[in-house]
């Protein structure tokens, strides 16, 4: 993409639709890559402005009053849209909202256009009351509009509600507007005009998503003979206690998933194909999961690295995510690489990742939507199983220590020292060189 | 963007039984471009595919359109009905055949205009264990069906010898002929992809599965505007021997820059001017240069980047890990590895050295850029090493895997690169300091009709 595509996924559909969902995923993957993106959600602006408690009544269209609060937080959070690409320079807004009408559309479009933004708009329908009601349940009861109200009634309420936008909403026929419509959680999809690589993008990524109940699970590999001597990298075998955890897995999942189906990805590395050996399920081998490539530094202990690279080690320190291994890979490449599998983890049911310290810490930051410069420090302990539920919002985790003893191989943050100027050219930067995730 | 894709012992990939895609639309509608392009795609990616051309079975059986009689196509005529209809059926036994004996998607390249005809093909497909995906293409702008079928189809074999004028009415009047009797699929039952003016507005509707999410996610990014890939290797570096060293450019890499962008910004000018004498129109199509991260790729780049063009770092372009062979000449690596040298020998494209990539691998890693490369409508100037440009020069002309080890791509030759409909044209050229009209070329080697 080129660093000047501004885009503006413009949500359509009636409440319950999954809206928000979407909005947050979608926000959330391309965060991920690296592009900046940000979620403006009209529903908080109207209660910001006109508080939450608002009864069904406020959003009959045929409530003047309602009507003009309502647009009131449409247009603030559009400014706020608008600006936020001309003063911070993002790159993927996702407008929040119903937006039901061609007028609400047309009005929106010509803004952005205006400021040459390209906009998307992402319509979902559901026809299936079943998913419509689980939704209602699920969030909306939550949300802050009905805090401390009665279940039962807050359905109602959130129904009527429902039926004054269905009063008004048009779905999407302007085939001159750049559109995916997503109906019935992707079973049929209708992509029009799209433009630019990062919208097909998108596009591919909303295609492949569903809400179906599931777990993944990560695990790393068990204690290697490296973990043991301290050194990175390398391909070598698990260490006696490493394989006493290969065998403790298979229990711990059982216990855990019953008789559920259960796919397991592994790298090519040994450690990781010896940890998922008493498994009893399918496996599958992955060249993108394989460990993060310290090309020179591959084999050699951190005092070792200091000592033979001690500018190279003190710039990783700096900026850890960013900094290249020489002839090996930085977390960011890591996350490019890793894209297919997040792609394929969307679209996959259970699976257990038997995977490495970095490559596990790349999937879990996606998945719990942590920014770049804590990755790299985040906790993946040797001999625990992790598990993330995906839920509406969000994942649930649950971790699972096995008593086998392992050296730790978590190295904290180290604190800020005076910034050094970089002297090799993994910091290359000029206006017109861009970094791309592709 | 590619999951690694699995072939269990049968040849046939992990998680996706036999697919079978079905194409449907009017004549000049791009069905065959679709169906060559995911051809060339799923092949590249290592699937087992194959198109069965109704039409070329059609020509075998029957000769070329000219020597058909003028109203073998009126789907009124039932005498040849019966025998077009015999030959499609022979076409689609024999796809079913090759699946049975391991193949994965086939693609039955026909018209299928009724809604009878799918029906017929969907349940036979299915009481094989086959899973039908269909394809129509539709599209409601005679000027692009006009220039389908004045670049497309006039060249066709059924045309050869024909007044070209003669032609195109002939191939309307052949449109007009299944016009009334053409249904757009209304079936919701069916997995079907419609796209509408080659990708303006695509309807995906029951598709599941992995394979067939690429398939659709590739057509997104299918266009058919003009538009020219270069591909140059990076300059010489001051460590030949390690790739892993990531080493600067030496005296004669730098120099090389230098002269590849001059070259390359001559030959544009020129052939800007060759086009707009004949009548294309003034262009100056942008150009955008791709490296990877590695030192002697971006500094090869580094002449365009300081006039200005843009330059897009890809992480993903960086050539094939060589593992524990990096910086290891042939002899060392026979003595350290002999029974690895042997097995390399036999398969070099799926073998990988221990902790190295194989071909198959960086193909892999690589998928996303052919997509993004499809996607493209600049002019893209690809600077790599020669194990990235091999991966992506065979997808473009459709190679096979065991030859993409041994594609040349020589030092110091401009690869030019011009895609077409059914196809990839390329020359080479020797990067040259001064460039004048007796360019030597290597090679012109025409791919056109291949594939």
């Amino acid at each position: 993409m080129s660093s000047d595509t501004k885009i503006a996924c413009v949500m359509v559909g009636l409440p319950a639709r999954g809206k928000t969902y979407i909005a947050q995923k979608v926000c959330r993957y391309l965060q991920w890559l690296s592009v900046s993106t940000k979620v403006f959600n009209v529903g908080n602006y109207r209660r910001k402005l006109h508080g939450a408690h608002q009864m069904h009544s406020f959003f009959d269209p045929n409530n003047k009053e309602g009507e003009i609060a309502r647009r009131e937080a449409a247009a603030e959070a559009l400014k706020d849209m608008l600006r936020w690409f001309e003063v911070e320079n993002g790159t993927v807004a996702i407008f929040d909202a119903t937006n039901s009408t061609r007028e609400r559309r047309t009005f929106i479009l010509n803004h952005c256009k205006k400021q040459n933004i390209q906009v998307i708009f992402i319509e979902t329908v559901c026809q299936d009351e079943n998913l419509i009601l689980q939704n209602i349940m699920d969030v909306k009861l939550s949300s802050p509009d009905y805090k401390d109200m009665d279940p039962e009634k807050a359905a109602e309420d959130f129904r009527a509600r429902i039926s004054h936008y269905e009063e008004a909403y048009e779905t999407i026929t302007e085939n001159d507007f750049t559109y995916i419509k997503l109906i019935n959680v992707g079973s049929q999809v209708v992509i029009n005009l799209i433009q630019g690589y990062l919208q097909s993008r998108i596009v591919y990524y909303l295609m492949n998503l569903h809400i179906m109940p599931r777990s993944i699970f990560f695990s790393r590999h068990g204690e290697s003979i490296f973990n043991l001597l301290g050194k990175i990298g390398g391909d070598s075998d698990l260490s006696p206690r490493g394989r006493k955890y290969a065998n403790a897995l298979p229990k711990l999942i059982h216990e855990n998933l019953g008789n559920q189906p259960l796919t397991v990805w592994t790298s090519t590395m040994r450690r990781t194909i010896q940890t998922s050996e008493q498994l009893p399920y399918p496996k599958l081998q992955w060249k993108a999961l394989d460990e993060l490539d310290a090309g020179v530094c591959d084999g050699m202990t951190y005092e070792e690295i200091e000592e033979r690279y001690p500018e190279d080690y003190a710039n990783r320190d700096e900026d850890k995510f960013n900094y290249r291994y020489r002839g090996g890979e930085s977390y960011r490449d890591v996350v490019l690489r890793l894209e297919p599998v997040i792609m394929e983890l969307e679209r996959q049911q259970n699976i257990l990742i038997v995977g490495h310290q970095a490559i596990l810490r790349c999937i879990y930051a996606y998945f719990h939507n942590l920014p770049h410069d804590e990755l790299p420090y985040i906790k993946i302990p040797l001999h625990t199983v992790i598990k993330l539920t995906p839920k509406a919002y969000g994942c649930a985790e649950v971790r699972y220590r096995v008593e086998i003893d392992a050296v730790d191989t978590h190295r904290p943050k180290p604190q800020p020292k005076p910034p050094k100027p970089v002297i090799n050219g993994n910091s290359i930067s000029s206006s017109n060189l861009t970094n791309v995730a592709s | 963007m590619a999951a690694q894709l699995y072939k269990t012992t049968s040849g046939r990939l992990f998680h996706a039984g036999q697919i079978a895609i079905i194409t449907v639309g009017l004549p000049a509608r791009g069905k065959t471009h679709v169906a060559r392009s995911l051809c060339r795609y799923l092949r590249w990616l290592g699937v087992h595919t194959k198109v069965f051309s109704v039409g070329n079975y059609r020509r075998q059986a029957m000769g070329t359109a000219a020597s058909l009689p003028h109203d073998f196509f009126n789907p009124e005529n039932h005498e040849t009905a019966e025998a077009r209809h015999k030959i499609a059926t022979e076409c689609l036994q024999d796809m079913i055949i090759w699946l049975q004996e391991g193949g994965q998607v086939g693609i039955y390249d026909a018209s299928n205009t009724t809604q009878d005809r799918r029906k017929e093909i969907h349940d036979t497909l299915i009481s094989h264990n086959v899973h039908p995906v269909f394809i129509e293409s539709i599209c409601d702008k005679p000027e692009i069906i006009e220039t389908n079928i004045r670049s497309v189809k006039i060249t066709s074999p059924d045309y050869i010898g024909w007044d070209p004028e003669e032609a195109v009415k002939d191939y309307w009047s052949r449109i007009n002929n299944h016009l009334s009797h053409y249904e757009t699929i209304t079936t919701m039952e069916l997995n079907f992809v419609k796209m509408i003016n080659v990708g303006e507005r695509i309807i995906v509707n029951n598709v599941k599965g992995y394979l067939q999410s690429r398939i659709v996610y590739y057509l997104m990014n299918l266009h058919i505007s003009p538009r020219i890939i270069y591909f140059a290797r990076s300059g010489e570096s001051m460590n030949e021997v390690s790739q892993r060293a990531d080493a600067e450019l030496s005296p004669t890499g730098i120099r090389y820059a230098q002269t590849l962008k001059r070259f390359l910004k001559t030959l544009r000018e020129r052939e800007r001017k060759e086009r707009k004498e004949q009548g294309w129109g003034d262009d100056e199509r942008m150009l955008t240069i791709w490296t990877s991260a590695l030192r002697r790729s971006y500094q090869t780049a580094k002449p365009f980047l300081d006039e200005g063009y843009t330059v897009q770092q890809r992480p993903l372009l960086g050539e094939i890990n060589l593992g524990e062979v990096d910086s290891l000449t042939v002899e060392e690596i026979k003595a350290k590895f002999p029974e690895e040298y042997v097995k390399q020998q036999k398969d070099p494209y799926h073998h990988r050295y221990p902790r190295a990539e194989s071909y198959q691998d960086l193909a892999v890693r690589i998928e996303s850029i052919i997509l993004e490369l499809e996607h493209e409508k600049n002019d893209v100037l690809i600077i790599a090493n020669e194990t990235v440009l091999r991966c992506l020069y065979a997808y473009l002309f459709d190679r096979p895997e065991d030859e993409i080890p041994r594609i040349a791509i020589p030092r110091n030759y401009l690869i030019e690169i011009i895609p077409s409909a059914y196809g990839c044209r390329e020359t080479r050229m020797e990067i040259v300091d001064t460039f004048d009209q007796s360019i030597p070329i290597l090679a012109d080697l025409s791919n056109s009709g291949k594939g």
